[in-house]
């Protein structure tokens, strides 16, 4: 009790911070100096109809690299940490039932289709790579729980996401003999506007992140799942 | 041209990135797991080969551009990524800065990549992935500029250093893992709201655009800016938000440990750095509050660890704590400030790696169970290279930082943060120290072995080697720097001891010792002038001496000689000094030397830790009056000369100084460690620091009080109160030797009394007292070693040190007597031989000066020490012997030819007391005109009276003479008595020692005067040490280990710091 | 009314609550739901943040042609950013469930206060 009062003085005490930060916030009318630049050039020099992607996955590549290394990090550890159960296979686990399995089994290919479309049009509408990898592995988690005692090869996710992602600092790399720098995005021709085969390497990028963060996420998934204790 | 050939700097993050993807394609998993024929050794090794390539190559990188930014004149190179230019796209920058922080985080990196090999085997190819990712992002964070881009390579470094933490993977380690990433994960919070909001009021997310934003200025930029710096701060790991930090210190495993504490403190250091440029002066004033709390916080509750690497990790924020005073005063540091950072930074960072690796070889974090490291003497040689080079001594890299950053604060008037800046350091000696001391003293466990492979002792050779390296550069680009010279041929002959230590015997060492020391006087002292000669003669004449005693030891003594040598070349640098610079490394180099001399004594290592503990306060004093000094005499010299124009804080640097040096004088108050640390030392090491050592002291008095002459403090002056202090010196110590029951410690607590009878003549600051002081010093080392020597032959041959289990040795060890004998009466300043003539000239003195009281304190210390004299000759050399020692020998013969020696010069000096007198008066003069004695041939001739060596010698001899004869005569139908015919009248003696009478031999003495001797000065440090002890028992008590406790504490940091800075 | 500054006040409050959350609740499962909800509210804030009244999404398609971006988008950079700071929640927060599980598997006990080992 004593414990939940010091906490409620302390949250009043950085509330009361919070509130001078929110009252120090009195929106926009316009585009400050960073995000008109982009507005103007962003289309131009990109390519990228969707300017969040452009800024993802080329002006702020570096940052994208980070974020799929961090999942990397994520999967790499739980991965030497998160023992795998011996007795995983000898479990006794009360199947789904028949309803989940087939509808699983219908849906399970469309969410994994819906994933891709998502990534590939990552640079044209709302979406990207994290999206569309994220589907992806919503699929998995739909196919485990339809069948718990299922196998899954996560052998196969560390060579997509090591591929990817070798691939990725590839294609970095690349930027610097052919372009301006790391990462730069007009390795290849920015194409026409607003078309699937446009806005340089960007696509392919984000298809390698939407690789990359779907078999991560599986890869933790099974890694959970593995682990899973049933009683 | 010089750029082609530079490899670009974001192939360090390439390389790092694309071989962690790489290692995802060998199969992974536990190698252990599968111990099937599949497997075979190399397989294992593979990854890990591959992983160390990876290093290697972003090793070079850095090494690289550092390289030609020092040499080769490059400029600072901006990195642009995806083709644009900042601030629309991030960029790295590549300076010397950067080059010099990646290249520290890539190679502790690649040496802990190295030294993990067994950990990374056990734990699989994920674990190498993460490691690598790590150190990249460790280099993303240090290179970067991009406020967003750095916040998401900090979560890089966070989440990987999380990982790591679990490589021990007991629930010990998977705990604190936890407790880090609800901190870290809070932290980072902070920091996203920070970054958005420096977005939203600056319009940018490059660093160097937001900088010219002038954030602070503008309303609401503020909350920004504050939140930023705190969580910046945070990741620092301040005291006390950061007991999640600590518990990962004691959880991980030593090799990322040692990345933890130098890299990435470095790294991020280096980013809070960097971010300061976006706010205004104030924030780097809040970053020096956080800091001396931090410093002077974690180091008090190392002091109550028993675990190595808890001990360690607050050591390490400690250290942090001290680099963001620094930062935090840069702007009054001004040109010094890179230095500093330089010399603090790079001794952590070698010395953390360095301790840590150490941990791991020894394979425990108890610190009692250390004692096991010295089968490796090499390990014990570069563990205490890298605790002297954490505290700073010389010759590492934070001596030089440290002594920069003392004389620059204070010219700046920042006389307090000098204060809390060493007081803080003082309290990290005391645990290190102790540490140290378990180590070289401390039984080892016999079963245990030390395994030593290769892998795991390279790197620990690397960092200790290379903190000489870079201790040499740091000398080199120290103000003052080029009169080191002096101390590089001295210190290389060390170096060659070192070498030689393990292979040759005793005795070849001993002559090299010796002969380098006669070289070493006669090349570098034989211009020395006054009374530097007369102290020249004390320290390296005396000291060969004392040596020839070293030949009475067989077998290697290992560990002994490079150190001896060391604590004569410190001795020697103080007379050779001209500037303060040379002074206080010759101090230091003597205080490291005797420590370790000290410290080899049997019981000696609570008396080593406490001699430690007060030499290193003494010499924090003497540092922060030299800063005043500095700063007072309103020149921008370091020469010693400016003592002599101080214009300002006079009093107080007479009063730092005059302190600092009575520590090695010991002063009453100021004693406690001698008696302990002179009489557990070994035989011949006690005269060399009772009889040797202690002049020291009293030589930095002579400098100070001839520089400076007569001050005073709030009305009072210093001189007057230094005689008082002498005068109780004088009475109390010898008062305190008489109710001794060991004969050494006797003999030291002698010395404290008699170092006290020459402060109080040089208090007198005249003529006469002064030649009293000068003389007796000289005559305290004759006799005070010749009394330890000989006593210490006796010790050797029976063993013990007590003397009521001693007695009746006259007849086996004679010539032992007789130097006993021969020094006792010089002691007591008995005619004929030379300490009388000290008597007459401190009577003369007394009289002169009119200090009565004083002068009457100091003859009753006179006739005290009589008694004590008595007691050591009446005990041990006469009455019964024991059945014990009737087959005893007399002392060594190696012990005996110094004594001999010794005795010739007392009868030299006593039959012709003008040489040494004569020349004395001579300089003296200069300084002290008035009341010169006069000479007429060998008598001399005061205001009040005449006095003739000679003369008095014939008169002495002749009546001694009469009655001895007289008495052999009369004695001729003496009955002689027997051994056993002792009578108990009829009481019968309860404890052994009391059938002896030289047991508690003053008791009724002891009962009329024992209150002056009840141990209060002992018991008041140990209030002092009870009272930091309690303290920190108390306050690491918020370290309760909950997690949620943590993160209240994290954000009740960020809440009073709102508070204090912008609320 | 300005949806910017609701997001960044909706936000804080999420953050407070998430901090309630990590400070009160015993159940470690719920000191990581505690985290998400804090790392929502850090969301809402960032996409406050650039939020622009009346504007729409920075997409050029046929609604917004290249030229009238500048009058027409929302400020795309905090969406950007709010994209890479929900990945690295999402990571922070698998791997705390992680160690979650490990931990249960230690002592099973989901009580924080099982796991003080270290101290002092």
């Amino acid at each position: 009790m004593v414990r939940k009062i010091f906490v409620i003085i302390l949250l009043i005490g950085l509330g009361w911070f919070f509130y001078g930060m929110a009252d120090s916030f009195h929106g926009s009318d316009s585009l400050n100096m960073t995000a008109s630049y982009y507005a103007e050039n962003g289309a131009e020099e990109v390519g990228a109809a969707n300017l969040v992607t452009a800024i993802v996955v080329t002006y702020r590549g570096l940052d994208t690299l980070g974020e799929v290394t961090i999942l990397f990090l994520t999967a790499a550890i739980a991965a030497f940490f998160l023992k795998s159960k011996e007795e995983f296979s000898k479990r006794d686990v009360k199947p789904s039932s028949e309803l989940l399995q087939t509808a699983a089994g219908m849906l399970v290919p469309l969410i994994f289709v819906l994933g891709v479309y998502v990534f590939v049009n990552g640079h044209l509408s709302p979406g990207g790579g994290f999206q569309g990898g994220a589907i992806i592995a919503s699929g998995l988690v739909l196919l485990l729980l339809s069948k718990p005692l299922q196998k899954v090869n996560s052998r196969f996710f560390a060579l997509v996401e090591s591929f990817s992602g070798l691939f990725y600092v590839g294609i970095g790399v690349a930027g610097i003999f052919l372009a301006g720098g790391f990462l730069d995005n007009s390795i290849l021709p920015l194409g026409e506007f607003g078309t699937l085969l446009s806005a340089g390497i960007l696509p392919v990028i984000y298809i390698l992140v939407g690789l990359k963060v779907g078999s991560e996420l599986s890869g933790l998934l099974t890694k959970f799942q593995e682990t899973q204790e049933e009683n | 041209m010089v750029d082609s050939i530079l490899l670009n700097p974001i192939y360090i993050i390439g390389i790092g990135l694309g071989t962690s993807f790489i290692l995802g394609f060998f199969k992974s998993g536990r190698f252990q797991a599968h111990p099937s024929a599949m497997h075979s050794e190399r397989i294992k090794t593979a990854p890990w080969v591959l992983m160390i390539g990876a290093l290697t190559v972003m090793t070079f990188i850095s090494a690289e551009w550092l390289w030609s930014f020092l040499f080769n004149g490059q400029l600072p190179q901006q990195i642009y990524t995806a083709g644009f230019e900042p601030p629309f796209s991030i960029n790295l920058l590549m300076g010397r800065n950067e080059a010099f922080f990646t290249l520290m985080v890539n190679l502790v990196g690649l040496l802990s990549g190295l030294y993990l090999l067994d950990k990374f085997k056990e734990m699989g190819t994920h674990a190498l992935s993460v490691y690598l990712v790590l150190i990249m992002g460790l280099n993303g964070i240090i290179m970067t500029r991009d406020i967003f881009n750095l916040f998401v390579f900090l979560e890089i470094a966070s989440i990987a250093t999380a990982g790591l933490i679990v490589m021990t993977s007991d629930v010990k380690a998977l705990s604190a893992g936890f407790k880090y990433m609800i901190a870290t994960g809070l932290i980072s919070g902070f920091l996203l709201i920070g970054i958005i909001f420096a977005y939203y009021f600056g319009g940018s997310l490059n660093i160097d655009s937001l900088a010219e934003a002038n954030l602070t200025t503008v309303q609401g930029g503020v909350f920004a800016v504050f939140l930023i710096v705190v969580s910046l701060l945070l990741e620092l790991k301040p005291f006390p938000a950061n007991g999640w930090g600590i518990d990962a210190y004691e959880a991980s495993p030593v090799g990322i440990n040692a990345v933890i504490s130098s890299a990435s403190a470095g790294a991020t250091y280096y980013v809070l750095s960097k971010v300061l440029i976006i706010t205004d002066a104030k924030w780097y004033a809040v970053t020096a509050v956080v800091g001396i709390i931090t410093f002077l916080g974690s180091n008090l509750m190392g002091i109550k660890q028993t675990n190595a690497k808890r001990m360690l990790g607050y050591s390490s924020v400690g250290q942090v704590g001290l680099l963001l005073v620094i930062l935090g005063l840069s702007e009054q540091l001004g040109n010094s400030f890179k230095f500093i950072i330089f010399g603090i930074m790079m001794s952590h960072y070698l010395a953390k790696a360095g301790l840590f690796w150490l941990v791991g070889i020894v394979k425990t974090g108890i610190l009692k169970d250390w004692g096991i490291l010295r089968k490796k003497p090499v390990l014990v040689f570069f563990m205490g290279t890298f605790i002297f080079a954490l505290l700073g001594l010389p010759p590492f890299p934070s001596f030089f930082a440290k002594w920069t950053l003392v004389l620059t604060l204070s010219a700046a008037g920042l006389n307090l943060w000098v204060g809390l800046i060493l007081f803080g350091s003082l309290i990290e000696a005391v645990y290190l120290f102790r540490w140290f001391g378990y180590v070289l003293k401390l039984d080892a466990d016999k079963e245990r072995s030390l395994s030593t492979p290769f892998y795991r002792t390279f790197p620990v050779w690397l960092f200790g080697l290379l903190s000489y390296y870079i201790g040499y550069v740091a000398s080199v680009m120290v103000p003052g720097g080029e009169t080191l010279g002096m101390f590089y041929l001295p210190l290389a002959f060390v170096g060659f001891l070192f070498i030689i230590d393990r292979y040759l015997p005793v005795w070849v060492k001993n002559t090299l010792s010796m002969a380098a020391m006669a070289l070493y006087g006669w090349y570098y002292m034989a211009g020395l002038s006054e009374f530097r000669m007369l102290f020249a003669i004390i320290f390296i004449g005396g000291g060969i001496v004392t040596m020839i005693a070293g030949y009475a030891k067989s077998g290697k003594r290992v560990g002994f000689y490079p150190f001896v040598v060391m604590m004569y070349i410190g001795l020697g640098g103080l007379l050779l000094s001209e500037n303060i610079l040379q002074f206080f490394i010759s101090w230091e180099l003597m205080t490291l030397g005797s420590y370790v001399l000290i410290i080899r004594g049997k019981k000696s290592m609570p008396h080593a830790l406490s001699y430690m503990m007060f030499s290193l306060g003494g010499a924090f004093l003497i540092l922060a009056g030299f800063g005043l000094a500095f700063a007072g005499s309103g020149v921008s010299s370091i020469s010693l000369d400016i003592l002599k124009n101080v214009t300002r804080y006079s009093g107080l640097i007479y009063t730092f100084l005059a302190i600092g040096f009575m520590t090695k004088t010991a002063v009453i108050g100021l004693h406690i460690w001698l008696p302990g640390a002179h009489a557990e030392a070994e035989s011949d090491v006690s005269p060399m620091v009772s009889a040797i050592l202690l002049k020291a002291g009293m030589f930095g008095l002579v400098v100070l009080m001839l520089a400076m002459g007569s001050q005073s403090l709030g009305g009072v002056s210093l001189p007057y109160l230094l005689g008082w202090l002498g005068a109780i010196t004088a009475l109390l110590g010898n008062l305190m030797a008489a109710f001794q029951e060991d004969a050494k410690r006797l003999l030291a607590y002698s010395s404290v009394g008699q170092l006290g009878y020459v402060v109080f003549a040089m208090a007198f600051m005249s003529h006469l007292g002064w030649l009293t002081a000068l003389a007796f010093a000289l005559n305290h080392f004759v006799f005070k070693a010749l009394l330890f020597l000989a006593i210490g032959g006796v010790v050797m041959r029976t063993k013990t040190k007590t003397m009521y289990e001693m007695g009746g040795l006259i007849k086996r060890m004679p010539l032992s007597f007789i130097s006993v004998l021969i020094g006792i009466i010089a002691l007591s300043g008995l005619p004929p031989l030379t300490g009388f003539a000290g008597k007459w000239l401190s009577y003369n003195a007394v009289i002169e000066k009119g200090w009565y009281f004083q002068g009457f304190l100091v003859s009753i210390a006179g006739l005290v020490a009589f008694l004590y004299c008595f007691r050591l000759i009446h005990v041990i050399f006469l009455g019964q012997p024991k059945d014990k020692f009737k087959n005893i020998k007399e002392a060594p013969i190696a012990m005996l030819i110094p004594q001999y020696i010794l005795i010739g010069v007392i009868m030299l000096f006593s039959l012709m007391p003008n040489m040494v007198l004569k020349p004395i008066g001579e300089f003296l003069v200069q300084y002290f005109p008035d009341g010169a004695l006069q000479w007429d041939g060998g008598t001399a001739v005061s205001s009040l009276g005449r006095w003739s060596g000679v003369a008095i010698m014939n008169i002495t001899i002749g009546i001694f003479g009469t009655i001895l004869i007289w008495l052999l005569f009369m004695s001729r139908k003496a009955v002689k008595v027997k051994q056993f015919n002792i009578f108990y009248s009829g009481e019968a003696p309860s404890r052994p020692e009391l059938t002896h009478y030289g047991y508690n031999f003053f008791a009724p003495y002891k009962k009329a005067v024992g209150f002056l001797v009840q141990p209060l000065v002992t018991r008041f440090w140990d209030g002092i040490a009870d009272i930091l002890h309690s303290i920190s028992d108390f306050v690491r008590r918020l370290y309760n280990g909950n997690g949620q406790m943590y993160a209240f504490q994290v954000i009740l940091f960020v809440v009073v710091f709102s508070i204090f800075t912008i609320g | 009314m300005d949806f910017g500054l609701v997001a960044v006040v909706v936000g804080f409050l999420l953050i407070l609550i998430g901090i309630w959350g990590i400070l009160t609740q015993k159940n470690i499962v719920k000191i990581v739901i505690g985290f998400s909800i804090f790392d929502t509210g850090l969301h809402a804030i960032m996409v406050g943040i650039g939020y622009l009244k009346g504007r729409t999404a920075p997409i050029l398609d046929s609604a917004v042609s290249p030229a009238d971006a500048l009058t027409s988008i929302v400020d795309p950079v905090p969406q950007a950013l709010v994209l890479t700071a929900i990945v690295i929640g999402l990571g922070v927060t698998a791997l705390m469930l992680a160690y979650v599980v490990r931990l249960y598997d230690y002592r099973k006990s989901l009580d924080i206060s099982s796991y003080e080992d270290l101290k002092w």
